[in-house]
């Protein structure tokens, strides 16, 4: 998600997002303390549809629950760590998944996607590293693997993920 | 004299009650503050004890609205940075000339084919191009617009204008405070303002250090002394060498930007600024007669529509430049359209500079339309738009909501 920086004269500093669904949100931080946070039309980005005003103090309190500090999510199935262009993500496997009970050469990853597959942690809690081509994923598994941003999501909307996530 | 007290009671007294009307209606306070300093005034009645033609006390309500200009100018001084300006960008700059272009211009022929000896001419256009910063921001927060796309090229253009003002109050100011009767002695006075503004621009990059270390004061109490001796005594120089004492206080206001405590002393200003400020509209406003108003009706219409049009068209073609939607830039001009105390500032520069008196209810008349007519223009942006789009067909009828 890429957040856009400017300065307000006079008001304060604008964040602007969208989100990875195609959201659009702004978020205002007030020279004098409030915050307020504005969600824009998906089909209008001009038109704000809905937006809350945060004081100080509310702000800290949403922050610290947006971000995972005061209850962590039990299922993290989807992690993203950026290193430059390069991706690295794990997904759960779902029942529904196109990638269970496959095996990695039967779904042909490398060619179609230019993805590596670094790593596969089983239901099981075993690790298997570098795994081969004829290793089978299974529901359950955590898949571990990594390339260049926009193959790493084509890869992951395409095989992993099921209709609800991403 | 034993009144005196209770006469700036009353007035305040009356300035608080318009001040909470203007906020029960979510108004800006500006235009109440101006009517009701017009309907009070000599030609006021005295109820009892209490007198509302404020006749001892007149010199006086006028000195505090003095002191208000210096607040409101040294405070502008004190936001404005010019490293704010240059990372603001290149369409701020493009749109901020496109609007000067076209407005400045606008006030400059108005004023002329209206029949107005140069000086005239000169306050009536800094009068119809410089927009309310004060109404703007308090319109888009309200209407909760801080975030949409449009604000950012609003909120530029505004601090755009706000140089241009700093600038041209300078030059004007050297040409009506110092009263030069030819070609070259009125280019003196504009070169002594401009030279004046030059040095503060140097101090403010030179003796920044050395500043930081004289204002490096932590009692409060020694802190707003300092400052405060400073901002008066730099605004009343100005005004011995024909610099409006506006501009010195709006120069120190950008050295002390520049140090280390410009923050410190932006919060420290802030209730000065608001409080002597009010009292400036409404001294402002006791300084017109009701009776002339109806001398400025026309004269103040015209640029009223002038400013509308001038306005909206700059604010679309700033707006489509940036690549903003039909209907964000018709936001702009439709924004920045408020009038109020800048415009105020100058027609006062003028009449203090004893210009012609029409000047006087012609500003009055003029801010209050567009003090008042600007923020509905601004809530009703979206109506307005789809009304002028009938007409212009920037974009086809507004596709039917799906959802």
């Amino acid at each position: 998600m890429e957040m856009r920086e400017v300065d307000l004269p006079g008001i304060g500093r604008k964040f602007e997002a969208i989100t990875r669904r195609g959201d659009k949100v702004v978020l205002i931080v007030h020279d004098d303390g409030r915050r307020e946070m504005h969600h824009y039309d998906d089909d209008d980005f001009d038109e704000s549809i809905s937006s809350v005003t945060f004081s100080d103090e509310e702000a800290r309190q949403m922050a610290g629950i947006l971000g995972g500090l005061v209850y962590k999510p039990k299922d993290l199935e989807r992690i993203e760590l950026a290193l430059g262009d390069l991706v690295i993500e794990w997904v759960k496997i779902e029942a529904d998944s196109l990638a269970a009970n496959e095996t990695i050469s039967s779904l042909d990853i490398r060619n179609r996607y230019d993805i590596s597959i670094i790593a596969l942690l089983k239901v099981d809690k075993t690790k298997v590293l570098n795994p081969g081509p004829d290793t089978l994923i299974e529901k359950g598994d955590t898949i571990v693997f990594s390339g260049e941003r926009q193959h790493v999501r084509a890869a992951g909307k395409a095989l992993f993920l099921t209709e609800g996530g991403g | 004299m034993d009144h005196m007290i209770f006469e700036i009671g009353t007035a305040l007294l009356l300035v608080a009650i318009a001040a909470l009307l203007a906020n029960k209606f979510n108004f800006s306070i500006i235009p109440f503050l101006i009517i009701l300093g017009m309907i009070v005034g000599p030609h006021a009645p005295q109820i009892g004890i209490l007198d509302f033609r404020f006749i001892e006390s007149a010199e006086f309500i006028s000195l505090l609205g003095r002191i208000g200009v210096l607040f409101l100018l040294f405070y502008l001084g004190l936001e404005f940075s010019v490293g704010k300006l240059i990372r603001s960008g290149k369409s701020i700059v493009t749109g901020g000339s496109i609007y000067l272009l076209i407005n400045f211009t606008g006030g400059l022929l108005y004023g002329y084919f209206a029949g107005f000896p140069l000086l005239e001419v000169l306050v009536i256009a800094g009068v119809i191009t410089i927009s309310s910063s004060a109404i703007v921001a308090k319109v888009l927060v309200d209407l909760r617009r801080t975030g949409n796309t449009e604000t950012e090229l609003i909120l530029g253009i505004i601090m755009f204008e706000d140089i241009f003002l700093a600038v041209y109050l300078s030059v004007i100011s050297g040409l009506i405070l110092g009263g030069g009767t030819t070609l070259a002695s009125s280019l003196l006075s504009i070169l002594i303002a401009l030279g004046y503004m030059l040095t503060f621009f140097i101090i403010a990059r030179k003796a920044t250090p050395l500043l930081n270390k004289m204002l490096k004061i932590t009692s409060d109490e020694v802190f707003i002394i300092v400052v405060f001796a400073a901002l008066f005594f730099v605004a009343g120089f100005s005004e011995t060498i024909h610099v409006a004492e506006a501009i010195g206080a709006l120069l120190l206001g950008l050295v002390f930007s520049e140090t280390d405590q410009g923050e410190r002393i932006e919060h420290l200003v802030v209730p000065f600024r608001d409080f002597f400020g009010a009292i400036f509209f409404f001294s402002f406003g006791l300084s017109i007669d009701p009776t002339t108003l109806l001398d400025a009706v026309w004269l103040a219409l015209g640029a009223v529509v002038l400013t509308i049009i001038g306005n909206f068209v700059a604010g679309m073609i700033a707006g489509r430049k940036s690549g903003l939607s039909h209907k964000a830039s018709a936001n702009i001009g439709l924004t920045i359209v408020s009038r109020g105390e800048f415009s105020i500032i100058v027609a006062n520069l003028g009449i203090a500079g004893g210009l012609m008196d029409i000047l006087s209810p012609f500003s009055a008349l003029y801010v209050l339309t567009l003090a008042i007519l600007g923020p509905i223009l601004t809530k009703e942006s979206k109506h307005i738009f789809f009304l002028l789009n009938r007409i212009f067909k920037w974009v086809p009828a507004p596709r039917p909501k799906t959802k």
